[in-house]
C-alpha cells in the first residue's frame, strides 16, 4: 500500500501542476454559485407568492431543505456528471500516451496498487468539490435554520455520487490512450446510468408481465437517480450505500482488468 | 544473473519470439542485435515483466519472472524505447517517485536520487520540468530512472536512438561506466539492444543476434572479430540471407555464463 500512496500523491500533484484541477474547481464553484443564487431567488419568489395569495398550506410545504437545498444538490449532481469525467479522463490514458505505463507495469507494484492509487487521487478531488458545496450550503445556515442532518445526508449523497462517477471515469480512461475519448465515453456511460431509472419508469407504466417487471426493477435499482434522491431527502439507508459500493467495486474491477489487459494480448 | 529458457511469445498465428534461450553472468554486457521487428523489444518486455511469455521461463537474479514477478522486477532496471517520463514533473521529483515505486527504503531515497542524478549528469537540471529538456537529457533521465534503485540487471532498449553524435558519445560513456566494476563490486549486468554496431563493439563482450524471433548467433565479440571478421559482415550474413537454417553459432556462452 506504500505504492498506492506514492501513486496517489503523484497524481494529485499532477492535477495541480496542470490546469485540470483549477479548471474543474473554478467551473464547479462558478456553476455552484450560479445555481445556488438561482435556487435561492426561486425559493424567495415562491415564499413571496404564497404569502401574497394567502396559501398558507402551500407556504408550509416550502421549506429550506426540500425546496432550496434538495433542488440545488440535484443541479450540482448534473454538474458532476460533466466535471468528474474531466478529472478522471487522463488517469490511465495519459500513462499509455506517455509510455509511463511501461514504468508502472515493470515496477514491483501490483495492479491493484496502481488502480487504487489513481482512484484515491480522483476521490480526493471529488471530496474537495463536496467541500466547496458544503461551504455554499453553509450560507443557508447563516440566514435560516435548515435541518443539519438532512443536509449532511444530502451532501453525503453528492459525495457518493461523485465517488461512483470517478470509478466509472477511471474505467473509461483505462480503455483508451486518448483523454478526450475517455471523457466522452464516461459522460455517455454516466448518462445511460442516470437514464436507466426514468426509462424503467416509463417501461413499468406500460409493462404487465411479471418477468418484465423484474427486469425493470433491476434497471431501476441500477440507476443512480433514485438512490441519490433518497439521500438528498435525508434518507440514509443501507440500500443506497450498497448501491454506491457496488458501482465503485464493479468499475474498479473493470479498470483493473482493462489496465492489465495489455498483458493478455 | 539472467537465465532465459526457451521463451516464446505468440500473437495469434504470429510468433514474435520463438524459443529464445540465453544466459548472462554477473557484470556481463550483452549486445542484443537484430533487424527491426526481429523480436528484440518483445523479448525485453518479457524479461522486465511487462508482457508474459506464452511459453518458457526466465529468471532475473534468481527470481523466476512468472513465479516471483515482484522480486524479479525489483532486481531489474528498464529503459523502454522511449523514456517513460511525465513531462510536467521535475527531474528530481520524478526520480524520487520512481525510487518509491522501486522500493528504495525511505532513509536511502535521497542518496539514491542524488547518485542517479550525478551519474547521469543531471545534477544541474534537477529542478527543471522533464518536458523542457532536450532529447538527450530526457534519455539521461530515462537511464537515471533505470538505475535509481541500483538494480543488478539493466535492460536498455535502444538507449541512443534519435540522439546526435555528441549525445550518443555521452550516453555510451555513461553506459561504459555503469558496466565497469567499481569499489570491488561488479558492475551492472546489461542487456543492450541497438542498431549501432560500433556501440556494441565499444561496450559489449558478447553478442546475441535474433532474426524473426529466433536466436541465430550467440558469441563473444572477440571470437567474431578474431580472424579479421567484422560485426557488420556477420550481421549482414545472418540477417540478409533467406534461410535461417542451422546457422546458430553457439559460442562458449555456457562456460562464460556463470550464475550470478
Amino acid at each position: 500500500m506504500r505504492h498506492t500512496a506514492a501513486i496517489a500523491g503523484r497524481e494529485l500533484r499532477s492535477y495541480f501542476t496542470s490546469p485540470v484541477a483549477y479548471a474543474v474547481l473554478v467551473l464547479f464553484s462558478l456553476l455552484g454559485g450560479f445555481f445556488f443564487v438561482l435556487q435561492l431567488s426561486s425559493f424567495n419568489a415562491a415564499v413571496a407568492f404564497y404569502q401574497q395569495t394567502q396559501q398558507l398550506q402551500a407556504l408550509e410545504s416550502v421549506n429550506l431543505n426540500d425546496y432550496l437545498i434538495f433542488g440545488f444538490y440535484q443541479l450540482m449532481w448534473l454538474v458532476l456528471l460533466i466535471l468528474v469525467p474531466g478529472l478522471t479522463m487522463g488517469l490511465f490514458s495519459s500513462e499509455k500516451a506517455n509510455g509511463t505505463e511501461e514504468l508502472l507495469l515493470t515496477s514491483p507494484v501490483t495492479i491493484w496498487e496502481i488502480v487504487l492509487g489513481k482512484y484515491l487521487a480522483a476521490a480526493a478531488m471529488v471530496t474537495i468539490l463536496t467541500a466547496v458545496l458544503a461551504a455554499l450550503t453553509g450560507i443557508v445556515f447563516f440566514y435560516g435554520d435548515p435541518e443539519p442532518l438532512q443536509t449532511a445526508a444530502g451532501l453525503a449523497g453528492v459525495w457518493l455520487v461523485g465517488l461512483a462517477y470517478a470509478a466509472v471515469g477511471s474505467f473509461t480512461s483505462s480503455v483508451t490512450r486518448s483523454p478526450l475519448i475517455a471523457f466522452f465515453f464516461s459522460v455517455f456511460l454516466l448518462f445511460i446510468l442516470f437514464m436507466l431509472g426514468p426509462a424503467a419508469d416509463m417501461g413499468m407504466a406500460g409493462a404487465t408481465g411479471s418477468e418484465a417487471d423484474g427486469v425493470l426493477r433491476v434497471l431501476r435499482w441500477l440507476s443512480s437517480e433514485g438512490h441519490f434522491n433518497e439521500l438528498t431527502t435525508g434518507l440514509v439507508d443501507t440500500r443506497a450505500l450498497a448501491y454506491f459500493g457496488f458501482i465503485i467495486g464493479v468499475f474498479l474491477l473493470l479498470t483493473k482488468a482493462s489496465f492489465e489487459s495489455v498483458r493478455w494480448r | 544473473m539472467i537465465e532465459v529458457n526457451g521463451i516464446r511469445k505468440r500473437y495469434g498465428d504470429f510468433v514474435a519470439v520463438d524459443d529464445v534461450s540465453f544466459s548472462a553472468g554477473a557484470g556481463e554486457v550483452i549486445g542484443f542485435l537484430g533487424p527491426n521487428g526481429a523480436g528484440k523489444t518483445t523479448t525485453m518486455r518479457i524479461l522486465t515483466g511487462f508482457l508474459p511469455a506464452t511459453d518458457g521461463t526466465a529468471s532475473i537474479a534468481g527470481h523466476d519472472i512468472h513465479k516471483a514477478p515482484l522480486e524479479a522486477r525489483r532486481a531489474t532496471g528498464y529503459l523502454p524505447e522511449s523514456p517513460p517520463v511525465y513531462p510536467e514533473m521535475e527531474v528530481r521529483s520524478y526520480l524520487t517517485y520512481v525510487s518509491k515505486l522501486k522500493d528504495v527504503p525511505r532513509a536511502k531515497r535521497r542518496e539514491a536520487v542524488d547518485r542517479a542524478l550525478e551519474r547521469c549528469g543531471l545534477t544541474d537540471v534537477d529542478r527543471r520540468p522533464i518536458g523542457q529538456l532536450s532529447k538527450g537529457y530526457r534519455q539521461r533521465v530515462g537511464i537515471a530512472q533505470a538505475i535509481v534503485h541500483e538494480p543488478q540487471v539493466l535492460i536498455l532498449d535502444e538507449p541512443t536512438v534519435g540522439l546526435d553524435p555528441n549525445q550518443i558519445l555521452e550516453i555510451r560513456e555513461l553506459l561504459a561506466s555503469l558496466a565497469a566494476s567499481k569499489d570491488g563490486e561488479t558492475g551492472h549486468t546489461i542487456v543492450l539492444s541497438t542498431h549501432i554496431l560500433a556501440e556494441v563493439e565499444a561496450l559489449c563482450r558478447r553478442v546475441i543476434l535474433i532474426r524473426q524471433g529466433k536466436k541465430v548467433l550467440d558469441q563473444p565479440l572477440d571470437e567474431i572479430t578474431r580472424d579479421g571478421g567484422s560485426l557488420e559482415a556477420v550481421f549482414a550474413r545472418l540477417t540478409l540471407r533467406g534461410d535461417v537454417g542451422d546457422e546458430v553459432a553457439s559460442g562458449s556462452d555456457a562456460e562464460t555464463g556463470a550464475e550470478g
